[in-house]
């Protein structure tokens, strides 16, 4: 058995408005280049199998599981990670993230960054009906919460966001 | 039963019974939470193990050449490089001898277990050499056994040379009661019952990053749930003192139990960093975690139960078989069987129960903690046991419930293993859940009236969950008591620093509830540390729902001191008697004068600033400790070979309204009732989040995870999600929760807790509700999960058998 040399390659992206330039391993995932090359560690690894939704960022609009995407796939892409959702400010949270912490809708938190970026990727109002919601919420495992409290957050969410006061699953 | 909680209080608005929201939020929310994987340090290299893929075999040998020689790699080691390290501690006598070297030698017994383990500078050449090492790998494979018949059959291969067998402890008490029970019954019945092998399966896999600074003290993060424990052993296995390894868990992305042990690789990686001088990290990966993170649930009980024609039980003998995988875990994974039988009787006066527990070894992952420790395996028994009873007397199943539940009035009542239930809601959390449960029954079968397809049932739980339980029936070590310091610095501000740990709980926001409350301050003067073994004083840790009753009890200590030593400061500067000198919102004040307060700040710069303005002869600092060890905890059986191993016991009741397609087995959990009673809640929406996810993972055990393994070859069937199957948000229902208070009365604030009593009732609800459900053909479920393939069969079985017209 043997272990073959890997390339190299140069790789462009900007990831929340900032632009980076690495040479990396052809064979880096998108994950560990947004992790251990940027520092952005706010992107988690729940499984590295495409299957639990943790390492979920939007690339060029669309939620991208970042473990099944190459570094050298999002050459010259835009991607968004958690780091970017908040408004600047030292207390700031964006509405979603305000309504998952008024909702208790994390506890240990290591599946969180998917799911606000999940979130973020959607149009609500595609998505706002019950039964819809837990489907869209299904590709984004937790073990903490029961998903009860998640979808009370996002029900409050995004019945603020249309001024509807929508329906309240939680 | 009435607690002096007030006097504890001093604060005005109080925060203790408030959903005041977490403080642990707003990290992960940001992006900024740090969780052991997230941690870098100059010049870290990235270790990753080398895992048997043989279930039983002797390594003939490991060639590392070719690992070596690649680009990047920095090491290889197998276990004779770590000699020099000491065998994992083997605590408790009555179990089979287990020989756990941190690296597997010479022999390896389940797939999975670690045997070398491989150091570069990233971990894509380290996984490289690591494939190098595996295919390198010479094995003899040896007779495997894969389940608990294969392992207790006459000429079963044996896992360890020197047992007599694969059998690694057996009790047998013996109950001249039981036996009486059922001489004078009506009627037995004989039937066996299964819990599948499941896994705690937190979100965050395990790691460790360790370095050593140049004075050789040695730093380690972990994400454990119990740093000190990991110090301790840490320490013992590399020979070095104490107070020269560090434990800090960083964030902690859940547990669940699977992280109370110390494994391997947290001694391994630290070893690593001091034999290369280099931070080393470890993250493991999810395929590792399946198989290399402990197991647990798989138990098998076999019961015979006596009954009269009135649905009375009178007596049950129920022989409880744990498989313990191949046992080599510290700590040992023995403990949650007897915890089955101790609580199987649930809320139910039932003590004519007479209970044999065994522990089996086979090569399989170790079994362990997971969140609900043996309960809900009792509780599915327990709970079948009386469906049963009622079906064949023709007595309903709410009425003979009723019949059995505890009341109020039999409190303390002490359990058929010694469990002394101190306080309870047991019959009215019951009636509570009916109430609650008759409306979502009408809604199902309205539902479903047009579908001749669908059964709707019902399905009951009623059960108890010990809390803060003794860890030296578990550890052979440890007992049950944690610390908790609390200082008040010259700016009047206050840290609490306690052995709890935080992995998702919301313990930080809990312990600053309590002390602000305690000190009459805002929680957000509170300044919490936890989880860091040179910043907090010596504790277990978070595991068995032990965190609100161990931090209560370890604060109220602390700042009970630390007041009495505040208000003689505060009284020297009043010109006051001290005895005259009252706490109420963060000032000292003369009660019932007008005269000037002082306040924290005052008191705390006095004590550790202006130290000329302390009475005459009082040492200086505002600084107090307090262990807490629950009164009635206890460790050891008494002559009569009863204990109570927990210093309280929550309860509760759940009930599920379940419908079953009967053409495709299909079933779908249309509402779920949870009414429970943890005694004193300090932040109610801590404590449903502890409910739904506690109800979620019972959820995934009742009906979709099973960790399966190859009978012939003891392999792993799965090795990913995408074969083990948690429960997404579109299978887990909606949970209707409601509380009762019943407090502790021997514990300080009333406080009890409520970390796993929410696993514990799906399995018995889902098997019984999908019973009823199909009682037309008898259907009588006796094993989880309970799955569409495990229904249409069951209704096939019942209809050859001629019980019923199944399609």
């Amino acid at each position: 058995m043997t272990i073959e040399a890997v390339s190299e390659v140069e790789v462009q992206l900007t990831i929340n408005g900032r632009n980076h330039r690495h040479r990396v391993p052809s064979r880096l995932l998108l994950s560990d280049y947004i992790r251990d090359t940027v520092g952005l560690t706010g992107t988690h690894l729940g499984c590295e199998h495409g299957y639990c939704g943790a390492c979920t960022v939007i690339v060029d609009g669309d939620a991208v599981r970042s473990c099944l995407m190459l570094a050298v796939q999002a050459d010259g892409a835009e991607v968004r990670t958690v780091e970017d959702l908040a408004p600047t400010g030292p207390d700031s949270l964006s509405p979603m993230q305000q309504a998952f912490h008024d909702n208790h809708a994390l506890q240990c938190g290591f599946c969180t960054a998917g799911f606000l970026m999940t979130l973020e990727s959607v149009d609500p109002d595609r998505w706002r009906e019950p039964e819809r919601m837990r489907e869209l919420l299904s590709g984004n495992l937790c073990r903490c919460t029961g998903y009860q409290n998640i979808v009370a957050a996002v029900s409050e969410a995004w019945s603020e966001y249309d001024g509807n006061g929508g329906s309240n699953d939680g | 039963m009435s607690l002096d909680i007030d006097s504890h209080i001093r604060h005005s608005s109080r925060h203790i019974g408030r959903s005041v929201p977490r403080r642990e939020d707003r990290g992960p929310l940001t992006g900024k939470g740090r969780y052991v994987a997230d941690i870098r340090l100059p010049g870290m290299l990235e270790v990753v193990f080398v895992r048997s893929v043989e279930a039983h075999a002797r390594i003939v040998s490991i060639d590392t050449a070719e690992a070596e020689a690649l680009d990047g790699v920095v090491a290889v080691y197998t276990g004779a490089d770590l000699a020099e390290v000491e065998t994992f501690p083997d605590y408790i006598p009555y179990i089979g001898p287990v020989t756990q070297r941190p690296l597997a030698e010479g022999r390896v017994r389940y797939v999975g277990a670690a045997y070398a383990a491989v150091v570069a500078v990233d971990r894509y050449i380290a996984e490289d050499a690591a494939t190098l090492i595996a295919a390198g790998t010479v094995y003899e494979p040896l007779p495997t056994v894969a389940d608990l018949d294969q392992a207790l059959a006459p000429d079963a291969p044996k896992l360890f040379d020197d047992w007599d067998s694969n059998c690694s402890f057996d009790v047998a008490p013996h109950k001249p009661e039981v036996d009486e029970a059922f001489e004078h019954a009506d009627h037995t019945f004989t039937e066996t019952y299964v819990s599948q092998r499941q896994t705690g399966l937190p979100m965050e896999t395990r790691g460790v990053v360790a370095e050593v600074a140049a004075d050789g003290t040695l730093t380690v993060w972990s994400s454990t749930q119990s740093p000190h424990m990991v110090r301790t052993t840490v320490a013992l296995m590399l020979g070095m003192p104490e107070p020269q390894v560090r434990v800090i868990h960083p964030t902690v992305g859940g547990g669940f139990g699977t992280k109370t042990h110390t494994y391997p690789e947290d001694i391994v990686v630290p070893w690593i960093a001091r034999r290369l001088g280099t931070p080393a990290r470890w993250i493991e990966d999810r395929m590792e975690n399946l198989v290399a993170s402990v197991h647990a649930r798989e138990q098998r009980h076999t019961v015979e139960v006596a009954y009269d024609d009135d649905g009375t039980v009178r007596g049950v003998r129920c022989a409880s078989t744990l498989d313990m995988g191949s046992g080599e875990i510290f700590m040992p994974g023995t403990a949650p069987v007897f915890v089955t039988n101790a609580c199987i009787t649930g809320g139910y006066d039932f003590p004519n129960m007479e209970a044999r527990t065994t522990g089996v070894v086979t090569n399989k992952t170790p079994a362990g903690a997971y969140r609900g420790f043996g309960i809900p395996e009792g509780a599915l028994v327990m709970e079948r046991i009386i469906d049963r009873v009622a079906r064949l007397t023709g007595t309903d199943r709410v009425a003979l419930r009723r019949r059995m539940l505890l009341r109020p009035e039999q409190m303390p009542y002490v359990m058929h293993g010694g469990g002394r239930l101190d306080s309870g809601s047991h019959a009215e959390s019951f009636e509570r859940a009916l109430e609650l449960t008759a409306p979502a029954l009408q809604r199902a079968r309205s539902r479903y009236a047009d579908d001749p397809d669908v059964r709707v049932g019902v399905g009951y739980c009623n059960y108890v969950e010990p809390t803060s339980p003794s860890y030296h029936l578990t550890t052979g070590h440890w007992g049950g008591g944690d610390a908790a310091t609390v200082r008040v610095d010259p700016d009047g501000s206050v840290r609490v620093a306690a052995g709890v740990s935080e992995l998702g709980q919301g313990n930080v926001t809990a312990a600053a509830q309590l002390a602000a409350d305690m000190l009459g301050v805002s929680p957000d003067d509170v300044t919490v540390v936890l989880g860091d073994t040179e910043r907090a004083p010596y504790g277990l840790g978070s595991w068995g729902s032990r965190g609100a009753m161990m931090l209560t009890g370890s604060v109220l200590l602390a700042t009970e001191r630390l007041v009495d030593k505040a208000r003689k400061i505060a009284a020297h500067m009043l010109e006051a008697a001290e005895a005259d000198v009252v706490l109420t919102d963060g000032a000292f004040h003369v009660a019932g004068s007008s005269q000037p307060s002082v306040g924290w700040a005052e008191v705390g710069t006095a004590a550790w600033v202006r130290t000329v303005d302390l009475p005459e002869g009082m040492e200086a600092g505002l600084e107090t400790s307090g262990f807490y060890h629950p009164d009635n905890l206890e460790h050891q059986l008494d002559d009569t070979g009863k204990i109570n191993a927990a210093a309280s016991w929550s309860n509760g009741t759940h009930i599920g309204v379940v419908s079953v397609r009967v053409s495709t087995g299909e079933l779908r959990i249309e509402d779920y009732i949870i009414v429970h009673d943890c005694g004193t809640v300090i932040n109610p929406a801590l404590v449903e989040g502890q409910v739904h996810g506690g109800v979620a993972q019972g959820i995934a055990g009742a009906m979709y995870e099973h960790f399966q393994y190859d009978p012939d070859t003891a392999n792993p069937r799965f090795a990913s999600f995408m074969d083990y199957l948690v429960p997404t948000c579109a299978e887990v229902p909606h949970m209707e929760v409601d509380h009762f208070e019943s407090p502790a009365p021997e514990q300080p604030l009333g406080v009890k807790g409520c970390g796993e009593g929410g696993t514990v009732g799906p399995p018995a609800v889902v098997a019984g509700a999908v019973s009823d459900a199909l009682s037309e053909w008898d259907v009588d479920l006796t094993e989880c999960p309970v799955t569409p393939v495990a229904v249409r069969a069951a209704i096939r079985a019942a209809a050859g058998s001629g019980a019923g017209a199944g399609s």
